[in-house]
């Protein structure tokens, strides 16, 4: 090798050399660029951290805010329910006994008015119901309260309910819904209200045409469905307003509103009802031609807790809600062994006669049973214990006066108030033979009423009412004294037990809410004092009550009635049901009837 | 300039012509950076012309057929050091068509102070591309080394057809590139 190569390869080692010492300064100075960025990482990513945990908190608070302002909006909306009921019960209460009054005393310029008053006050009632109901659902606070029912007893009962509607539009109905359905678990209430809305739209819709209501079961895993389907020959609705049909408050548009009346909330709950029940709703419908509305329920719960349905008090309350919007009905589809005791006994053998006597009867909240002669009038009679009966004289075969007279010789039957019902002008003889009333054909609707309403129920005399409100005070002693019950009135739960302790009244009549010692209070009382403990109490309330509330009412009550929904019927009816069951040994406390409208 | 150019520029003269002419060339430059370069670092591109200046005197070789070849050379460099770029082309004309959009994109994510020539791709047909070479420093000449590099690695015949449209200082040419037939053997005929 040359000095020449030599000097090349140690100027070309020296380059490579400092052309490492270059690269490892370069390395040096883009790990300190590395190591720097690094850190600037970290303090993003701690920075981040901070951020996450500060928003997150402000959501905690912002979500703990938002479900006290929740709670917050439940419970004005239970304050207001109680609110607007009490004062609401009044004006229909006082409204219903001064039409009475006007139509006895012949003020006929007053009675369409006081009607109207009536009729107002019940819409308005109806209205507040369904607002809370929404309301509640929306609140996640609706309780379901399952029960086995017979759904071909279920599907009957609510069309019998409404066959004055549907027919008053010269409608005819058809219902396909056999015994062989059998029974399903479900909230009877809610189903029957669902039910209750389309087959009352259906009725409002319709005139001169024909309406089927049909139950079906489908065999499926893991459970049946049931399917009601509601159809009529009606007007039908317009495919830009099916969208909107189950949105609160929107009819299908402001002219139908004026026209066929109604809040436009009945299908907004019926959708959200059935959605609680684990089904669902459809709309089926063309203009001209007619509407189909199908619920789908499963015929056990699936998802909830089966447990979680316990027996409750019943709440008798609004079946008349819906009757309000439709101007005439309110609902008497009881179920439960008590059923028969709500039930009229019409015995007539001329059909035009029966049929208008039935009317006039379910149109007032009776369920009515119908004879055509008398042997099948005591048959009846006997086997359904009904309420009261109303008795034509001139039949064949077994006459009225001879049917009066059976029914006075039986024990188990004497008490059961009889109206006689006649063309024959023969008062006396029906007073001589134990005839309640007696009224002459043709029967006016008031005088019937009246004197279904008048009898004196014989086996409470003294009645406590315990109530805070002076006007609700006052219109309670004024039905109960009307209808020959005289009373005594409390203003709280202290005042109502030193009256308890001078006299021990046949029936308390209590509200809940009172200042000083309220109504569960006072239950608690009575219940730890055996002079007291097996005073029947009929709740009075106005207030919207918890589960647990009612589950509580439900054992310590005889029976539970919402304020808003006391017309003197319900209350007269609620005493008669109490004096039947006391005079027939009864039925246990918890043993109280259920009847349609809010749980 | 990227430092790797200038690395892979001196290997390459080492390899076909000998260690002496790169000191050779290195002295007679007079270069700032007394030809110490690292593949990692970044050099004035000055430095680049006069090293390709004094190998073309010292060589009798023109300088755009010494980056012709450079370039060609230069490619296999990138073939051995960064394969997964032209694994995931299955043409010559597909990865050309990916260089501006896809590969300088990468580049400039590992190297931030990259100074990149554009390419704008436009396929023609199947078998044609034109793609035009811009930059100021006006090496088209090795983006064509670089363009038969790829051709080669692909085993495809090109035929190259070359306009300048910057009055021949090479800073904007526009190539158009056919892909004749099946590919050739093997071999370096292509390069100078």
């Amino acid at each position: 090798m040359s000095d020449g190569d030599l000097d090349v390869l140690q100027r070309a080692l020296e380059r490579e050399r400092k052309a490492r010492r270059a690269a490892e300064d370069l390395l040096e100075k883009k790990s300190q660029e590395l190591y720097i960025a690094n850190s600037e990482l970290r303090a993003w990513s701690n920075r981040l951290e901070q951020l996450v945990a500060e928003r997150t908190h402000e959501m905690e608070v912002a979500r703990d805010q938002a479900i006290s302002a929740s709670q917050a909006k439940s419970q004005f909306l239970a304050n207001m329910s109680h609110e607007l009921r009490t004062p609401l019960n009044a004006i229909i209460g006082y409204s219903e006994i001064l039409l009475e009054e006007t139509s006895d005393a012949g003020h006929p310029q007053y009675h369409a008015d006081l009607q109207r008053i009536v009729a107002s006050g019940r819409h308005l009632l109806m209205l507040i119901s369904d607002i809370l109901d929404l309301s509640k659902i929306e609140a996640g606070q609706m309780a379901v309260f399952y029960e086995d029912i017979d759904i071909s007893m279920m599907v009957h009962e609510v069309v019998e309910t409404l066959r004055p509607v549907i027919e008053k539009n010269r409608n005819r109905i058809d219902v396909q819904a056999a015994p062989s359905l059998g029974s399903m678990r479900v909230d009877i209430t809610k189903l029957r209200q669902s039910i209750f809305n389309l087959l009352s739209n259906a009725a409002k819709f319709t005139e001169n045409g024909r309406i089927t209501v049909t139950a079906q079961r489908a065999v499926g895993q893991p459970v049946d469905t049931i399917s009601f389907a509601v159809q009529d020959s009606g007007i039908g609705i317009k495919p830009e307003h099916m969208r909107e049909l189950f949105v609160p408050f929107k009819q299908a548009d402001a002219s139908t509103s004026r026209k066929y009346g109604g809040t436009g909330l009945g299908l907004a709950l019926t959708a959200r009802f059935c959605r609680m029940l684990g089904g669902d709703i459809s709309v089926d419908s063309q203009i001209g031609v007619g509407s189909t509305f199908t619920l789908r329920l499963p015929a056990q719960p699936t998802d909830r807790d089966p447990e979680s349905a316990h027996p409750s008090l019943a709440v008798a309350q609004d079946g008349e809600k819906d009757a309000a919007q439709v101007g005439t009905t309110k609902s008497s589809a009881l179920d439960g062994r008590s059923r028969d005791r709500e039930a009229v006994l019409v015995i007539d053998d001329d059909p035009m006669a029966r049929d208008m006597l039935s009317r006039m009867l379910s149109s007032e909240g009776y369920e009515v049973i119908t004879a055509d002669d008398g042997e099948e009038a005591l048959r009846l009679a006997r086997d359904r214990r009904p309420l009261a009966i109303t008795l034509d004289v001139l039949m064949p075969k077994l006459d009225g006066w001879a049917v009066l007279a059976q029914l006075q010789a039986d024990r188990d039957l004497r008490d059961i108030p009889v109206v006689v019902v006649s063309i024959l002008s023969e008062r006396k003889k029906g007073a001589a033979l134990g005839a309640t009333a007696y009224l002459q054909k043709p029967v006016q609707r008031e005088q019937l009423l009246g004197a279904l309403l008048t009898q004196r129920t014989p086996s409470i005399h003294h009645v406590l009412v315990v109530e805070d409100d002076p006007d609700c005070q006052q219109l309670l002693r004024r039905m109960l004294e009307e209808h020959g019950h005289p009373s005594r009135c409390a203003k709280n739960g202290r005042e109502a037990l030193s009256l308890l302790a001078q006299q021990i009244p046949d029936l308390i009549l209590l509200d809940l809410m009172m200042p000083e010692l309220d109504g569960f209070s006072l239950l608690d009382a009575l219940k730890a004092d055996p002079r007291w403990r097996s005073i029947p109490v009929i709740v009075v309330t106005a207030r919207d009550l918890s589960e647990d509330e009612r589950r509580r009412l439900s054992q310590d009550t005889e029976q539970l009635l919402p304020k808003g929904a006391l017309g003197r019927g319900e209350l007269l009816m609620a005493l008669r049901r109490l004096s039947s069951k006391r005079s027939t040994g009864g039925a246990s406390n918890s043993d109280v009837n259920r009847r349609p409208g809010k749980a | 300039m990227k430092g790797i150019v200038f690395t892979e520029f001196l290997t390459m003269v080492e390899e076909r012509f000998s260690l002496a002419t790169v000191e050779h060339i290195i002295e007679a430059a007079h270069l700032p950076s007394q030809g110490v370069y690292t593949s990692v670092g970044t050099y004035p591109v000055e430095e680049m012309v006069k090293l390709l200046q004094q190998l073309s005197a010292r060589a009798g070789v023109a300088i755009p057929d010494l980056l012709k070849a450079f370039g060609h050379y230069l490619l296999g460099r990138f073939v051995r050091g960064y394969p997964g770029f032209f694994a995931a082309h299955a043409s010559t004309l597909d990865f050309l068509s990916a260089v501006e959009e896809h590969i300088h994109v990468e580049v400039r994510k590992l190297y931030a102070d990259a100074e990149l020539p554009r390419f704008f791709c436009e396929r023609v047909s199947d078998q044609t591309l034109t793609m035009l070479y811009r930059s100021p420093r006006g090496l088209a000449d090795l983006a064509e080394g670089l363009i038969r590099g790829c051709a080669e690695h692909y085993r495809e015949n090109v035929r190259i057809e070359r306009d300048d449209e910057s009055a021949g200082s090479g800073t904007q040419v526009r190539f158009t590139i056919t892909v004749e037939t099946q590919a050739p053997s093997t071999g370096m005929e292509a390069s100078a």
